[in-house]
C-alpha cells in the first residue's frame, strides 16, 4: 500500500512537470499547425540559461526563473520570425524540416558552447526530503509542480480571458476569418509561438537543477511533449494538463506493476490506443486539424 | 547526374585532405563518439589519449618517429562507427585502431576489421560478445562486467550484504552487470531481488525506484554512467530510500557525483578502475601523477580523469605494440600485443585469450577497487 | 532526351566501381544506396499520398531484424513450455522475408493509423516506431536486446539446388544495392503512374474530391503504405547483411530524419527526388568530415537543410524541371496551396 501511495505521488510530481511540457507544445501545435521540434531544445535553453545565471554569474535560482522564461519568450520570438514567418504557407512537412534542421544546429550549438558533459545548479531547497506517512518527496520537486500548477494556470487565464487569449483562440478556429475580423493574425502566431517557448524554457529552468543538465535533454522531453499533446487534442490547454498527469500515472504504474523495460512504451501504446478510439484526443472539443 | 557529380566532387576533396599529412608519422586511428548522447565520454577519453600521445612524442616519439592521432568522430551511432573504421583503414592508412567507447559501436566496427585485418585496442565497451566472438583483431583493457564481478567477490563476505535489488541502464551493459553480478552473488549465497531496467535516454526513475524502495532487499546495485547515477542518486534520497547503494561499471566518476548529487552522494560505494584521489596507492604512481598532473594543467575538469585514464592508457598500449612490432604494420601489431606488458595507470597491461580456439580476442584483467562517498569525500574502506 | 536520364544514370553508377576503388568512399556510396532506397518508399507515402511517416525507419528495422533472425536462427519460449525454434536459412529468404513481414506491418500500421491526418498522422507513426525499438530492446530471448545481434551472415545469392554466392567484398554489396535501387525504382514508377497513382495524386491534393468521386481513400493509402514498408524492409535487410551487426539503434530518429530529408531536399512527388536528395545527404557528412569540427558538421549539416528548404521549398528536382522546362506544365504538382494539407 506504501508503494502504491509513492506511486501516486511520483504521479503527481511528474504529471505536473509533463503538463507543463505539453501546454507550451499544444498552443503551437493547435493554433499554428507547426510540428514544433523546437520545443525540447528551448527547454534545454531553459535549463542553460538558469544555469548561465546561478552558477556562472552568481545569483540566486528564484531569480534566475523569471529571467529564464523571459529569455525563452525572446528567443521564440527570433525562431518564429526569422523561421517559421518566411514559411508559412508552406507544408506540414517542410515546416517541421525546417524544425528539425534548426533542433539539429540548436542542440551542437549547446554541445559546442557548454560541452558535453552535465552540468548541476544548486537552489535554496533542503536537500532531505519531505515526509508525510509513508510518502517521502523532494522539496524542490514539491516546488515545481507548485509552479508548473501556477504557470498552466497562468496559460489558461491567457487564453480564456484576456484579449489577446480571444484572438488565439479564434486564429486556432478559422484563421482566415480572424483576419477577416481584424484579427493580426501574424502577431498572433508569433505570440503563440513565443508564449509556447518561453513554457518550454520555463519547463527547463524549474526541471534542469532537478534533473542534470545537458545538450540532450531535450530529446526525451520532445517526445513526451509530443505524447502528451496527443492524449489532449491540439491547442487543448486543460487536455494537455490532465494528459500530462495520464502519462505520468501510466509510466509510474507500468514500472511499478508491469516491468520497468516497458515504462517509456506506455505512454506511446496509449497514444496508439486513444488515436484507434478517438482519434482527435481524449479531450478534443470538435475542432480536428487535417 | 547530380548525384555522381557530386559524389565524385567529394571523392576528389576527401582524396585532397586525406593526403596532406606528412609521412613521417605513425599513424593510430581513433574511432570515438564526439557528438550525440556519448559526447561527453567520447570527449574525455580523446583528451586522455593526447596526453599520451604528445607524452611519447615529447620523449621523442616510437621508432625513431612520432606518433599522429587521427581522430574521428562516430556520432554514437554504428553505421557512423562502421564507416569511420572503413575512412580510418583505407583512407588514412592506420595500421591500428582505438575505439569505439560503446559496446554497439564497437560491435558495428568488428566486421571491418575482419574485412581489413586491422587490430583494434577496445578501451571502454563492456559487452562481453566483443571478445568471445572470435575476432582475433580485438584487444580490451576495460573490464567486461564478468571481470569486474569476479575481482568483486573476494570482497563481498567482508560487507553487510543479504538481499540484492539491481536497476540497470538497459543496454548490453547494465544487463551484463545485472546478469553477472547476479551470479556471482548468488554463488556467495547472496539473494538476488528485483531487477529493474532504465532506458538510456530516461530522467525519471522514481517509479523504479518507488517499487525497489519497498522490497525487502538491504542492498541495491546500479550499473549507468555518471549523469544518470547522479539523478538514481538524487531521487532514491528524495524517496527516503536507506538502503546500502554499491555502483558498478567503471563510468561512476565519483568527484562529478559529489558536485552534483551532494549530500544524496554520502554512504554510497562504487567500484572504480581507476582511483585517482591517492595517485600514490595506484599501480603505477608516477604515470598516474603525470597523467593528472597532465590533465589539470590542460585545463580539463578533474572529475574527467576516471574515464580519461583509458584513453591514456590505450595509447601508451598501443604504441606498445608498435615498438614491438618494430615496424607500424597491422598484422606485426596484432602479433605484437600478445606480449605486451605495460604499466598501466589501473596495473599491467597483459592480454590474456578469450573466445573460440584459433581466433582469440585479447582482454587484458585491470583491478577493481572498492571505494566510498563519506561526508562529500571519495574514502578507500579499509578491509 | 530527358526519359534516358535516369538510364544513362544507372550506366554511369553500374560504371563506379570499375574506376572508384576507394573503398571508403565505396562504402559510403553503399550506405547511401541503402538509405535511398528506403527514402524512395517514404517519398510513395509522403510524395505521393501526402502522408508524412515519421515512424519510417520502423519498418528498416523491421526488415533488417526479420532478416537477420532468419539466417541466424532462434529459439525463443512464446509461453511456458513452447518453443518456437527456427534454424538458419539462406540470406535470400530472410531478405524475401523481411520484405513481406515489413509489408505486412505496413498494412496494419496502415489500416489503422490512416484513420487520422496531418499531424496526429505524424505522431501516431513516431509513437508506433517508437514501440516497436521499446519490443527489440526489451525482448530479449528473440532480438539479443541491447547485447545486439552480432556475425549476421553477408548477402548471399542463389537459390537452393543451384549454388550459392556471398557478396563478401564492397564491389558485390554495390552491386546488389544497385539493382535493389532500380528494381525499387521502377515498382514506385509503375505504382505512381498507373490509376492507383492517379488516385493517390488527386487523394492528396484534395481528399474530400477525392472521396466524392468514388475513390475509396483508404484502400489506396493502405495500397500505398504496404508498398512503401516492404521497400524499407526490403533496404532494411541489405543492411543489416552489410553491417553485419544489428541493436535497437537501428529504430534511431536520426535515421528517419535522415530519410525525410532526403525527399524533401530532393523534392517529394517527384521520381527522381530522393535519389537526388539522398545523392546531396549521403555526400555531405563526407564532405564536411574532413574540414569541420564534430559539432560544427552538424550545425553545418541543420543549416544546409534549412537553406534548401529557403530557396527550393519544392526541392531540386522540380526546381530543375522548371528551370529545363519553363513552359511544360507540370501534370504532377500544382500551385502551393496555403495548408492545403492542414484543412
Amino acid at each position: 500500500m506504501s508503494e502504491f501511495l509513492q506511486h501516486i505521488a511520483n504521479t503527481l510530481i511528474l504529471g505536473g512537470t509533463y503538463a507543463l511540457l505539453g501546454i507550451g507544445l499544444t498552443l503551437i501545435f493547435g493554433i499554428m499547425r507547426v510540428v514544433n521540434f523546437t520545443h525540447g531544445e528551448l527547454y534545454t535553453f531553459g535549463a542553460y540559461f538558469v544555469f548561465l545565471v546561478v552558477s556562472v554569474l552568481g545569483l540566486n535560482f528564484l531569480l534566475a526563473l523569471p529571467v529564464a522564461i523571459a529569455a525563452g519568450l525572446l528567443l521564440g520570438a527570433v525562431i518564429e520570425f526569422l523561421l517559421l514567418r518566411p514559411m508559412r504557407d508552406s507544408d506540414i512537412d517542410t515546416t517541421m524540416l525546417v524544425m528539425i534542421g534548426a533542433m539539429i544546429v540548436m542542440q551542437n550549438s549547446e554541445q559546442l558552447i557548454w560541452g558535453g558533459v552535465a552540468k548541476s545548479v544548486s537552489t535554496p531547497f533542503p536537500e532531505t526530503p519531505l515526509v508525510i506517512g509513508p510518502v517521502s518527496v523532494s522539496y524542490l520537486r514539491v516546488f515545481v509542480l507548485a509552479m508548473a500548477l501556477l504557470l498552466i494556470a497562468a496559460t489558461y487565464i491567457l487564453i480564456n480571458r484576456t484579449k489577446l487569449g480571444k484572438a488565439m483562440r479564434a486564429t486556432f478556429q478559422d484563421r482566415d476569418t480572424a483576419s477577416l475580423m481584424g484579427v493580426n493574425v501574424q502577431a498572433i502566431y508569433t505570440a503563440t509561438f513565443a508564449i509556447g517557448s518561453s513554457l518550454a524554457a520555463a519547463g527547463g529552468a524549474l526541471l534542469g537543477p532537478a534533473y542534470v543538465i545537458s545538450p540532450h535533454m531535450g530529446d526525451i522531453a520532445s517526445l513526451k511533449a509530443f505524447a502528451i499533446v496527443i492524449l489532449g487534442g491540439l491547442g487543448n490547454i486543460t487536455g494537455a494538463t490532465l494528459g500530462g498527469f495520464i502519462l505520468a500515472l501510466a509510466e509510474e504504474l507500468g514500472a511499478g506493476y508491469v516491468s520497468s523495460g516497458y515504462r517509456d512504451a506506455m505512454g506511446f501504446l496509449i497514444i496508439i490506443a486513444v488515436l484507434l478510439i478517438k482519434p482527435t484526443g481524449l479531450f478534443a472539443r470538435a475542432e480536428r486539424i487535417g | 547526374m547530380s548525384r555522381s557529380r557530386v559524389l565524385a566532387g567529394a571523392a576528389i576533396l576527401a582524396v585532397l585532405t586525406g593526403t596532406a599529412v606528412a609521412q613521417e608519422s605513425i599513424k593510430i586511428g581513433v574511432n570515438e563518439p564526439l557528438t550525440g548522447p556519448f559526447a561527453a565520454s567520447g570527449t574525455y577519453v580523446v583528451n586522455g589519449a593526447r596526453i599520451a600521445a604528445d607524452e611519447i612524442n615529447g620523449k621523442g616519439g616510437i621508432l625513431g618517429k612520432k606518433i599522429e592521432l587521427v581522430i574521428e568522430d562516430n556520432k554514437s551511432n554504428p553505421t557512423e562507427a562502421a564507416a569511420v573504421t572503413e575512412k580510418l583503414v583505407t583512407r588514412d592508412k592506420v595500421p591500428v585502431i582505438m575505439g569505439a567507447w560503446g559496446s554497439s559501436l564497437t560491435l558495428a566496427s568488428m566486421p571491418k576489421l575482419m574485412e581489413y585485418q586491422v587490430p583494434m585496442l577496445v578501451e571502454t565497451s563492456s559487452s562481453g560478445k566483443i571478445t568471445t566472438s572470435g575476432n582475433p583483431y580485438i584487444f580490451r583493457i576495460s573490464p567486461p562486467s564478468s571481470v569486474e564481478a569476479a575481482a568483486f567477490k573476494p570482497m563481498v563476505p567482508k560487507m553487510t550484504i543479504k538481499k540484492v535489488d539491481f536497476l540497470v541502464i538497459n543496454n548490453d551493459w547494465g544487463r551484463g552487470a545485472a546478469e553477472d553480478f547476479g551470479k556471482m552473488l548468488k554463488s556467495e549465497n547472496i539473494q538476488v531481488g528485483l531487477v529493474e531496467t532504465m532506458d538510456q535516454s530516461a530522467q525519471d526513475m522514481s517509479a523504479q525506484l518507488a517499487k525497489i524502495k519497498a522490497s525487502d532487499a538491504d542492498t541495491l546495485m546500479v550499473t549507468t554512467a555518471v549523469e544518470q547515477l547522479t539523478l538514481v542518486l538524487k531521487q532514491a534520497a528524495a524517496l527516503g530510500m536507506k538502503k546500502q547503494i554499491i555502483t558498478t561499471g567503471g563510468s561512476q566518476n565519483p568527484d562529478q557525483l559529489i558536485a552534483q548529487a551532494g549530500t544524496a552522494a554520502n554512504g554510497t560505494i562504487h567500484l572504480a578502475t581507476f582511483a585517482p584521489w591517492q595517485p600514490d596507492s595506484t599501480p603505477n604512481p608516477e604515470a598516474a601523477k603525470y597523467f593528472i598532473g597532465e590533465w589539470k594543467k590542460r585545463g580539463f575538469d578533474f572529475p574527467g580523469v576516471t574515464e580519461s585514464f583509458r584513453g591514456y592508457d590505450g595509447i601508451r598500449t598501443i604504441a606498445a605494440a608498435i615498438q614491438k612490432a618494430g615496424k607500424p604494420e597491422p598484422e606485426a601489431i596484432r602479433a605484437a600485443f600478445w606480449t605486451v606488458d605495460v604499466k598501466g595507470l589501473n596495473g599491467d597491461i597483459k592480454f590474456q585469450k578469450q573466445g573460440p580456439a584459433g581466433k582469440e580476442s585479447g582482454q587484458s584483467v585491470p583491478n577493481v577497487y572498492l571505494i566510498k562517498i563519506d561526508d562529500g569525500k571519495v574514502v578507500v574502506p579499509t578491509m | 532526351m530527358r526519359r534516358f536520364v535516369p538510364a544513362l544514370l544507372v550506366a554511369l553508377l553500374a560504371s563506379v566501381p570499375l574506376w572508384l576503388s576507394d573503398p571508403y568512399i565505396l562504402n559510403a556510396f553503399i550506405t547511401t544506396g541503402v538509405f535511398t532506397i528506403a527514402a524512395m518508399s517514404l517519398n510513395l507515402l509522403l510524395g505521393y499520398t501526402g502522408q508524412l511517416s515519421l515512424g519510417h525507419v520502423a519498418f528498416f528495422g523491421i526488415g533488417a531484424y526479420v532478416s537477420a533472425l532468419t539466417s541466424l536462427g532462434f529459439d525463443v519460449e512464446l509461453f511456458e513450455g513452447f518453443h518456437v525454434v527456427h534454424d538458419p536459412w539462406p540470406v535470400v529468404y530472410g531478405f524475401i522475408l523481411g520484405t513481406v513481414f515489413a509489408g505486412l506491418c505496413g498494412y496494419l500500421v496502415g489500416k489503422l493509423s490512416f484513420r487520422v491526418r496531418g499531424a496526429y498522422f505524424v505522431i501516431v507513426t513516431i509513437s508506433f516506431a517508437e514501440v516497436v525499438r521499446l519490443v527489440a530492446l526489451n525482448w530479449v530471448e528473440l532480438t539479443q536486446g541491447p547485447l545486439a545481434l552480432t556475425n549476421i551472415p553477408p548477402f548471399t545469392l542463389g537459390l537452393p539446388g543451384l549454388g550459392y554466392a556471398t557478396l563478401y567484398g564492397k564491389i558485390g554489396n554495390y552491386y546488389l544495392v544497385l539493382v535493389v535501387g532500380v528494381i525499387a525504382y521502377v515498382v514506385i514508377k509503375h505504382l505512381v503512374q498507373s490509376h492507383i497513382g492517379r488516385a493517390m495524386i488527386a487523394l492528396k491534393e484534395n481528399e474530400s474530391l477525392a472521396v466524392s468521386v468514388g475513390i475509396n481513400v483508404t484502400r489506396y493509402l493502405v495500397l500505398a503504405a504496404v508498398v512503401s514498408a516492404a521497400i524499407a524492409g526490403a533496404s532494411g535487410s541489405l543492411y543489416a547483411h552489410y553491417l553485419r551487426i544489428i541493436d535497437p539503434d537501428i529504430f534511431l530518429f536520426l535515421y528517419t530524419v535522415t530519410m525525410v530529408i532526403m525527399v524533401i531536399t530532393g523534392g517529394k512527388g517527384t521520381l527522381a527526388g530522393p535519389v537526388v536528395g539522398g545523392a546531396i545527404f549521403g555526400a555531405i557528412p563526407v564532405i564536411v568530415r574532413s574540414f569541420a569540427a564534430p559539432e560544427v558538421q552538424w550545425i553545418l549539416y541543420g543549416a544546409f537543410m534549412m537553406v534548401i528548404i529557403f530557396v527550393l521549398p519544392h526541392g531540386i528536382v522540380p526546381a530543375l524541371e522548371r528551370w529545363f522546362a519553363p513552359t511544360t506544365p507540370k501534370p504532377e504538382r500544382i500551385a502551393p496551396q496555403p495548408s492545403a494539407s492542414a484543412e
